[in-house]
């Protein structure tokens, strides 16, 4: 996977989640994974179709799901009800939105799909044939692993 | 000094009314919050591009304005754009998304959008936008 596909995800994380939470975020070391990947309890994911394709997928612990869900809404959340969904989901949406926004104006074509969101512990995510890039965030309400798997058609 | 008054009043004791199609409950809470917190009128809210055309015709021609997210299940928000201009070519239909793509935006305003926000939404900026399309 070209690495100028991932720098657009990786700005644009850090930049949104900046904008709209207002913490302090941390990009560490990137790695890269060729086989089925663990993921944490919540994560939100979003297809994209055309020129370049794959998925982008946002993991991370209910806990740091939480912290950002209460922070977005500027209430206490505690259960990861639909309300809590669409907030993480949104947070994706955001992310994913400004990054092929940037990566559109480098001249790829493509869309999206609507995001979807999966709960549950001991998930795994396998790509076949597309291997991942990982990109953990590191912020104030926790940390969030940007796992983008995306390939030239 | 004079208080200004709230965005959503015509300003003849009577508000505007606004219909908001998105697939976040997140994003129409909100929406609604930004709007409420001005007087504005949700008259209906639909979670998808198919139920928003449905609810612009049920509640024609009571809607001053519509907010429309793209990308939705079932009916993608410029589909839902254009049906809705087919049916009123007059209906002030501000796009909102989180892509801020050139041409997508383009094509929007083309089809008739009257404005296009791009996500995260600001609450001074989604009320400045929506008070120059209601003005005009």
């Amino acid at each position: 996977m070209r690495v100028e596909y991932i720098n657009p995800f990786v700005e644009s994380s850090v930049s949104v989640m900046r904008e709209i939470l207002g913490i302090e975020v941390k990009r560490e070391q990137i790695s890269l994974k060729s086989k089925a990947v663990p993921i944490l309890d919540i994560a939100v994911i979003i297809g994209l179709v055309g020129q370049v394709e794959g998925r982008v997928l946002f993991d991370m612990k209910l806990e740091t799901a939480l912290r950002i869900i209460s922070k977005m809404n500027e209430e206490e959340i505690t259960k990861f009800d639909e309300l809590a969904k669409a907030t993480i989901t949104e947070l994706g949406n955001m992310i994913t939105g400004r990054a092929v926004t940037k990566l559109s104006e480098m001249g790829y074509r493509f869309d999206v799909t609507p995001p979807a969101i999966f709960a549950g512990k001991d998930m795994e995510i396998s790509d076949v044939e597309i291997e991942a890039l990982i990109v953990p965030i590191e912020t104030s309400l926790g940390r969030i692993e940007i796992n983008v798997a995306l390939r030239e058609k | 000094m004079s208080e200004k008054n709230p965005v959503g009043d015509r300003g003849d004791g009577t508000f505007f009314r606004v219909l908001l199609i998105d697939d976040s409950v997140f994003v129409i809470k909100q929406l609604s919050q930004i709007l409420q917190s001005e007087k504005f009128e949700i008259i209906a809210t639909a979670t998808d591009g198919e139920q928003g055309i449905e609810k612009y015709k049920e509640f024609y021609p009571n809607i001053d304005l519509v907010t429309c997210d793209i990308t939705m299940p079932k009916v993608d928000g410029i589909t839902t754009l254009e049906k809705i201009i087919d049916f009123d070519k007059n209906a002030k239909i501000i796009m909102i998304s989180a892509l801020g793509k050139e041409d997508l935006v383009k094509k929007a305003l083309i089809t008739g959008a009257k404005n296009y926000i791009v996500k995260p939404l600001d609450r001074e900026k989604v009320l400045s936008r929506i008070e120059s399309i209601l003005k005009k």
